[in-house]
């Protein structure tokens, strides 16, 4: 079943053109990194998605409803970036004034209030106003704000960006654990840690689709990428570049080592063969380019 | 239903929070005093037999003598301040019914879970609650006042009670509503208000151009909030609900124009 389906969506800002005539269709189950550099139309298509703002072309349906329709309440949630809650309300009023929004009764919006807080290992803040919490913190909150009612489908717009690695690691436990519940679309520019979430991703450009597919490079049968324990560069790429099959040796920005091998060989066999007779030691060995590799490269 | 819970939230936000409740009494302080060095003086002034014959005769002289008509001096001048005074604090109270919450971004939170529509009306209905509270606490502290200098006129004060404050909810309708369109458009209350301040300033000028080139045309008399508050203190008694026509008229139009802002704007 689809669960967003858009036909020639455009979103023009006066001559910008932030979406252009963008086809997609995107199915319910595994999560769903939606990614792109700085102006890609991101935002925008979420935004878009959630009835934030209009579209000036074409047609996006979610869950077979327009967006903003009082149908989906409930159905679809969000965590919108930049988004804050009221400075003036504590956690708890806010959370459950959305929930009774939501149709729940105050008895039934208290409990989900409570069962949310408790997903996001923060049931102490019920009281506090959202301005005395960590940015980290604030941001679990309004993933909590996102879970209420247990929706089928949860937009996540940059949930760990500006975060510390703490939070970062409860955030992402918390979308894996949440996954079989709803179909998630996350847009983050943090591609390892989509790799870590995701099965597809959706690659925008200029406000255009350029690629939508499986996120596993399993397929991507010509690469390998390692990242080494200590080891002398020029060594390590002269004993690869020895190994049959191999074609080229690349130190990539982040310390890994990207080895491009011809179809032939089974390199990865010859490749732990030779770290072995070393005496090297690697850290992570993966069949294929990473995200970034494969959409930046 | 959503729109209730929304109005119901907006209650909480002045009467629940800490910052609602400096609100709330600095505007009770503003009206004690009006009450203490206002009302109570003028009263006194009024009701002394003395000066009761010049008070009448100057407010005949500005064709203003319907103001004696009410059972009690003391709610002839809390009809008169209400209806100049109150819509100033209205227009501060009713400021922030879209603006903070749409710039922060929390409107998005609420959007998810119900129409634009709902939100709009349901802050517009809160509003409106709150009003009707504040000019009941006003009231209440003249009917105090009442039973403090004149108890014998009590009784009949009571029966225009109904009259005073219906009439000074009606005239505030259309500040609410005028508060609710621009608080679409600002940022922040304070940025509302200025709206609210240039919209009327400008208004004003096109009325005023308008007639200068056409003459006199009575449709663009009623344009603006408050615009029949001074024919209304001529009136008293359920008369003066012969006017109600106009404000409940801005109200309308101020409200339709508001919720197709709400439809169009970004969130």
């Amino acid at each position: 079943m689809s669960i967003i389906e858009s036909s020639n969506l455009s979103k023009h800002y006066g001559s910008t053109k932030a979406l252009d005539s963008l086809d997609i269709k995107i199915e319910a189950g595994e999560p769903v990194a939606l990614v792109g550099p700085n102006g890609a139309g991101k935002t925008t298509f979420l935004s878009l998605i959630c009835g934030f703002i209009r579209s000036s072309g074409g047609a996006v349906n979610v869950l077979g409803h327009t967006p903003g329709s009082q149908a989906l309440s409930g159905r679809m949630s969000a965590l919108p970036q930049d988004a804050r809650f009221d400075p003036a309300l504590s956690v708890g009023r806010q959370l459950t004034f959305y929930a009774q929004l939501q149709g729940m009764s105050s008895g039934a919006a208290r409990r989900e209030v409570a069962r949310v807080l408790d997903v996001v290992k923060l049931p102490e803040v019920i009281n506090d106003k959202s301005e005395s919490l960590s940015h980290g913190m604030r941001k679990r909150v309004a993933l909590a704000q996102a879970l209420l009612g247990s929706p089928e489908l949860i937009l996540l717009d940059e949930p760990t960006a500006g975060i510390d690695p703490p939070n970062v690691k409860i955030i992402r436990d918390l979308i894996r654990e949440q996954a079989s519940n709803a179909t998630f679309i996350i847009s983050s520019h943090n591609l390892d840690e989509l790799e870590k979430l995701c099965t597809s991703v959706v690659y925008l450009e200029k406000g255009k689709l350029v690629h939508m597919g499986p996120i596993d490079a399993s397929d991507d049968v010509d690469y390998l990428t390692i990242r080494m324990q200590s080891v002398d560069e020029q060594l390590f790429v002269e004993a690869c570049l020895a190994l049959p099959g191999v074609v080229k040796v690349q130190r990539q920005t982040q310390g890994d080592y990207l080895i491009e091998c011809n179809e032939d060989g089974a390199v990865d066999q010859s490749l732990l063969a030779m770290l072995a007779a070393r005496g090297w030691s690697y850290r992570h060995l993966a069949k294929g380019r990473s995200l970034e590799e494969r959409l930046y490269g | 239903m959503a729109v209730l819970t929304i109005a119901r939230l907006e209650l909480f936000r002045l009467f629940g929070t800490r910052r609602g409740w400096i609100a709330t009494i600095t505007l009770l302080l503003i009206w004690s005093m009006i009450i203490r060095f206002v009302i109570y003086p003028a009263a006194n002034l009024i009701n002394s037999s003395d000066s009761a014959s010049l008070a009448g005769a100057i407010l005949r002289h500005f064709d203003l003598d319907a103001i004696t008509a009410w059972p009690s001096a003391e709610i002839s001048l809390y009809w008169v301040l209400s209806l100049y005074l109150l819509p100033f604090f209205c227009v501060v109270i009713a400021a922030d019914q879209i603006a903070s919450d749409k710039f922060r971004g929390t409107l998005r939170y609420i959007t998810l879970r119900t129409s634009r529509t709902t939100v709009f009306f349901g802050r517009f209905l809160g509003q409106a609650f709150i009003q009707f509270l504040l000019v009941a606490v006003t009231l209440v502290a003249v009917l105090a006042l009442v039973a403090w200098l004149s108890p014998d006129q009590l009784s009949s004060v009571f029966g225009s009670v109904p009259i005073v404050m219906s009439n000074v909810f009606v005239v505030l309708l259309p500040y609410i509503a005028l508060m609710s369109l621009v608080s679409v458009l600002a940022k922040s209350a304070i940025q509302a208000i200025l709206f609210a301040i240039i919209a009327w300033i400008l208004v004003l000028i096109v009325v005023g151009v308008v007639q200068s080139n056409f003459g006199e045309i009575e449709f663009l008399n009623w344009l603006l909030p408050g615009s029949q508050v001074s024919m209304l203190i001529k009136l008293s008694g359920w008369q003066t609900m012969q006017l109600a026509i106009i404000p409940l008229m801005q109200t309308g139009v101020l409200l339709t124009l508001g919720w197709f802002a709400m439809q169009r704007c970004d969130l």
